[in-house]
This record gives C-alpha cells, sequence and structure tokens, in this order.
C-alpha cells in the first residue's frame, strides 16, 4: 500500500515535469495557496471548505442511515436559489430579521427538493439514486431559467439576478477576509450532527436503519420509512444550507455555474471521512486547501487548470490509499 | 502571453470554474500588486466592482460588463459589427434562403450578435428565414451536431455558429452534409474546416488586452468603458480565402463598403440585444 502512495506522489512530480512545468515552485504555489498565509487560510481555504462541509454533512447523515442521496448538488442548487429569491425580497429588513428568513427559506428548499425524492422512495419505492441524481439536473435547469426568467437582473442583460442587498450578506468575521459566518454555522452543525447521531434514541435509529433495514424493522421494531423519510428532509436542509451560505456568504447573486460540483465532491468528502460527521470536518478542509491551492497553482506557477485537476484528483487517490493502508493495518 | 513579451510585464492566468472563485482570484491578485487583472466574461462585473475599492493600485478589466469605476474598466465588443458582414455572405451564399444561428447559450453578446446577423441577411434577401437555436451548453460537441442536424433537416444551408467546444460539433455536421457552410465565430476558426467555412467574426482579444495594457504602462490610462469594435481593428469579419470564390463578387464588395462604413462610424448595427425574432 506504501507502494501505491509513492506511485501517486510520482505520478504528480511526473506530470508536472513532463508538462514541463516548474515542479518545486508547482508545488510550493500548491502549498503556499491553502496554508502559506494567514490570507491564504482565511479567504480561501477556510471559504472554499465551507460549501463542501455543509454538502459533506448532507451525504453523510443520509448515507449513515442507508439513504443513497446523491443530489446534494441539486439540493445546494434548490437551496441558493431559493435564498437569493428571498433576499431580494427581504433585503430591505434589518439583517438579524432578513439573514435566518434567507438561510431558512435556503434549508427549507433544500429539504423539499430531497423530500420528492424520499416520497418517491417512500411511498413508490423509486431508487434514490436515480432520483436524486436526476433530480440535479432537473434544479441546474431550473436555475438556468429562473435567471433568465423571474428572477433576471432588471436590464435584462445579463443571466444573473441582482447583487444581495448588504444586510442579507453573511457577516464576514474577520476584518479584511473573507471568512464568513457561514464556517462556524458549518461546524456547529457537525457538532450536531455528530452529537445527534451518537447521543440520541433518533439517531441511534438512524444508525440502525442504515446497518440492517430488515433488523431495523423486525427485531428494533422502528419505523424505518418515517426515519428514512426524515432523514432525506434533513439530509436536503444541509445541503440547501449550504446553497444559501454559498449565496450569502460568497457570489451574492445567482448565477449558472454557481456550484462547480460541490454536490459531487461531497461524496468524496464523506466517504473519506467514513461518514464520521466530525472527521468531515477534516475531509472538507482537505478539499477546500486543495482548491485554494490548485487555483495558485494556476496563477503562481502556470498550470493549466486542467492539469491542476488532475494533480487535486492524484492526492485525493493518494489520501484514499494511505488511509486504506492504515486500517488494514490496523484489521490486521 | 503577448502582453508579456512586448511589454516585459509580468502575467499570470487562471481558469475558473465558478463565480465563487472571482472575488477570491481578484483580491490575491490585487494583493500581489499586479497593476492590471483582466476578467474575461460579464460575470466579473459584481466581483470587479467589490474588490476594486481595496486595491486602488490594481486596474480591473471586465468584458462584456458594462459598469466602469475608477479603477474598473468595462470592456465590451461590437458583436454585431462583424456580425453584420456575416449576414451579408451568409444570404448571398445561401440558396435555400435558410439561414441557421446556433449559440451556447443566450449569453448578450450571442444574443446581440445574432441580431445583427439576422438583420443583414434580411437586408440582402428579404424572404429568407432564419432559424435560432440554443445547444444550453458550451462544450457538449454532440449536442451541437444535432442542433446542425436539425436546423440543416428544416433547410438551412448555411449556419453561423458561436458555441465554443459545442461548435466543433456543427462544424462535423456541415463536413458531413453536401452544400452546407458554416460562420465560426470568437476566434478565428477558419482553419477548423477549411472546406466549409466561409468565414469567421473574430474577436482579436490579444490585441484588446495589449492596448489597454499599453494605455496604463505609458500612465495614460483613464477609466471608462471599453467598447471595441471594426474601428479598433478588435472586432474583425475574417473571410476564408479558400472559400472566396463561393460568394458572389458583389457581396465582397457591399461587405468591403460596409466594413468601411462601420470604420468611418457612419454606419452601425443595433447594439442592444432584442427578443429573438424565431425559436
Amino acid at each position: 500500500m506504501a507502494a501505491t502512495v509513492a506511485v501517486i506522489v510520482a505520478a504528480v512530480l511526473g506530470i508536472l515535469a513532463v508538462g514541463g512545468y516548474d515542479t518545486p515552485r508547482a508545488l510550493a504555489a500548491l502549498w503556499n495557496g491553502a496554508f502559506g498565509s494567514t490570507y491564504a487560510v482565511l479567504s480561501a481555504t477556510l471559504v472554499r471548505a465551507t460549501p463542501l462541509l455543509f454538502v459533506g454533512l448532507s451525504v453523510g447523515l443520509a448515507f449513515r442511515a442507508g439513504v443513497l442521496n446523491i443530489g446534494a448538488e441539486g439540493q445546494l442548487l434548490a437551496g441558493a436559489a431559493t435564498a437569493v429569491a428571498v433576499g431580494l425580497w427581504v433585503g430591505g429588513l434589518p439583517p438579524l430579521v432578513a439573514l435566518p428568513m434567507v438561510l431558512g427559506a435556503g434549508a427549507i428548499a433544500g429539504a423539499i427538493w430531497a423530500g420528492i425524492a424520499g416520497f418517491l422512495k417512500v411511498r413508490f419505492g423509486v431508487l434514490e439514486v436515480i432520483s436524486t441524481l436526476m433530480l440535479n439536473f432537473v434544479a441546474t435547469s431550473v436555475v438556468s431559467w429562473l435567471i433568465r426568467g423571474p428572477l433576471q437582473e432588471p436590464t435584462r442583460i445579463y443571466p444573473q439576478t441582482l447583487e444581495l442587498a448588504p444586510s442579507v450578506h453573511m457577516p464576514t468575521l474577520i476584518a479584511g477576509h473573507r471568512l464568513h459566518l457561514g464556517f462556524p454555522l458549518a461546524i456547529v452543525l457537525a457538532v450536531t450532527v455528530w452529537w445527534f447521531l451518537t447521543h440520541t434514541a433518533a439517531g441511534f435509529r438512524v444508525r440502525v436503519v442504515g446497518a440492517s433495514v430488515r433488523a431495523a424493522s423486525s427485531a428494533g421494531g422502528v419505523n424505518t420509512a418515517r426515519t428514512a423519510a426524515l432523514v432525506f428532509l434533513a439530509s436536503g436542509a444541509l445541503a440547501g444550507l449550504g446553497g444559501a451560505s454559498e449565496a450569502t456568504g460568497v457570489t451574492f447573486a445567482l448565477y449558472e455555474g454557481i456550484s462547480p460540483g460541490y454536490g459531487y465532491s461531497a461524496i468524496a468528502v464523506a466517504l473519506l471521512a467514513r461518514l464520521h460527521p466530525l472527521a468531515i470536518i477534516l475531509t472538507a478542509l482537505l478539499f477546500g486547501a486543495l482548491e485554494a491551492g490548485a487555483a495558485a497553482m494556476q496563477r503562481d506557477a502556470n498550470v493549466p487548470s486542467v492539469l491542476a485537476a488532475v494533480v487535486e484528483a492524484l492526492i485525493v487517490l493518494g489520501v484514499l490509499a494511505f488511509n486504506h493502508a492504515r486500517t488494514r493495518g490496523q484489521r490486521a | 502571453m503577448r502582453i508579456h513579451d512586448s511589454l516585459g510585464a509580468q502575467v499570470s492566468h487562471i481558469q475558473t470554474k465558478t463565480p465563487a472563485e472571482f472575488d477570491e482570484n481578484f483580491r490575491q491578485y490585487g494583493a500581489k500588486g499586479y497593476s492590471l487583472v483582466f476578467g474575461h466574461g460579464f460575470e466579473f462585473q459584481d466581483a470587479a466592482a467589490r474588490v476594486a475599492p481595496d486595491f486602488p493600485k490594481t486596474i480591473f478589466v471586465t468584458t462584456g460588463g458594462t459598469r466602469s469605476s475608477a479603477n474598473v474598466v468595462a470592456m465590451s465588443f461590437a458583436f454585431e459589427q462583424p456580425s453584420y458582414l456575416a449576414g451579408l455572405v451568409a444570404a448571398s451564399v445561401s440558396k435555400s434562403g435558410i439561414i441557421g444561428c446556433i449559440g451556447g447559450t443566450e449569453l448578450p453578446p450571442v444574443r446581440a450578435g445574432f441580431d445583427a446577423f439576422s438583420q443583414a441577411v434580411h437586408v440582402v434577401n428579404p424572404n429568407a428565414k432564419v432559424l435560432t437555436a440554443y445547444i444550453g451548453n458550451w462544450d457538449d460537441a454532440g449536442a451541437g451536431k444535432e442542433q446542425a442536424l436539425a436546423q440543416i433537416a428544416r433547410g438551412a444551408d448555411v449556419i453561423y455558429q458561436n458555441a465554443d467546444a459545442a461548435g466543433l460539433g456543427i462544424f462535423q455536421a456541415a463536413k458531413e452534409t453536401p452544400h452546407v457552410f458554416i460562420i465560426g465565430s470568437n476566434s478565428n476558426q477558419n482553419n477548423v474546416a477549411p472546406t466549409v467555412t466561409l468565414g469567421s467574426v473574430v474577436i482579436d482579444l490579444p490585441n484588446a488586452f495589449m492596448s489597454l495594457a499599453r494605455e496604463v504602462k505609458s500612465g495614460k490610462f483613464t477609466a471608462r468603458a471599453h467598447v471595441l469594435d471594426t474601428r479598433s481593428g478588435v472586432m474583425k469579419w475574417v473571410l476564408n480565402p479558400q472559400l472566396r470564390s463561393v460568394v458572389p463578387p458583389r457581396t465582397l464588395q457591399l461587405v468591403d463598403s460596409v466594413e468601411h462604413q462601420m470604420q468611418a462610424g457612419t454606419f452601425a448595427p443595433p447594439a442592444s440585444p432584442r427578443a429573438p425574432e424565431e425559436k
């Protein structure tokens, strides 16, 4: 297994070298872009990690209950779109009133979007892998329509909404940095989800259903359909809140491509953490750091974006292999 | 890169995937003391407006936008001008009188280009029919080909495409169908499929960035909205020399004279996008 990790490290170095790029400079940029300065940490890495943490928790919670929700992307988009729609509407209210409304609306929208798949699953037995995936495409198209239709900015030239009023911007935590309230909010949620799963009866039911649906209903007397339905809603709400946080903390308007696939990265974030909510904080940070570092690699070492993406993917593979090797060692 | 070579400037670039990254990258460049930052796309203008006050020594340039301030320059391209010239050529080459427009998504400059194109088509042939379709993305060449084949099936024999990578499928469709011609856009695409490409509507982006970079270097820079058109040489219609014989000589003369009028500033097709006339 150490060999696998070595192969991947060699592949990263090899690709950069063969591509004719200054490898030490590229790797230095990767590191500095993620952790090299307070600015990199507070304005890039943590900002990138925030949406990943929300959607990672969404996927992690669902998978723990055996609900294969791969629709976090769509739920995040539903949350972002609704948050912006509500934000444009209540922008004149004081922040203490307006912001909770906007975030709440995003969470509800995400829950409803996931709830569609949940309803189909519980009522008709439709596989959620298919329904949640399909709903991602629907959400993408709905966003495209909204920004060319009802939510388009008033001059009707650009496919985007107006910018949100400052009263519905997530407050930044440290002056001069982009880190916003969404990050601590996501941390609190991670701890809450962990506490819920390990310290409450409902959380125990979720884990039992995830371990074996049949055992849960026959031996445990758990209403599995009800548990699954609630997990769908909670998972969707987490992803929707992530979308709302991104829209009010980072983009301040609705655009096409507001998510570069956070909902899909979330699956890797959650699985790498073995679905443990507290470990998801670490894996989200890892992915956030990689995204920030890859951007710096482009800016400071002129590595093209596709190659930066390949390096990023290889590092994730390396971490996976390392992780796997470690656990195998533990079991033996 | 030409800026690097001829002005001796330090150049760095990045591709962004999402609006979430715009602030981050603008701020990083501002913090590093870059004097000129280009954001290519209308999506950058909000981020530029937010970031610019914090980095007064850096000039932020966005393309396709409209808002300028002390150190934000909105650069826009008169896409409609060369598109108009392309329309004159398309209408005179088409035998069926049915002409297609295929875009990636309905962005303002794309629509403005199609509007002017279609206007020119109707000047040459008042009975012509212009079909307009959008693929819905900029990278699915398969979908691009499908749209092109659908328009060809409806009788289109000249297609004006503005769909980036998805547009490659449109060239492919034309190569497989006899007597169908394509007009390329953004870069000079005449070599993509030289046997079917009548010409290209070209934005000479390096030239545009270059002229601004020179201004900044020489200290003559003043903040303003830059509309770049055929006069500045940034926007141009480039006929494919290999297919020159397909275009009637009268049309070539017409294109030349309209181009001169545009350069002299005596004629300009309407710039603002209108509702698309036919789906």
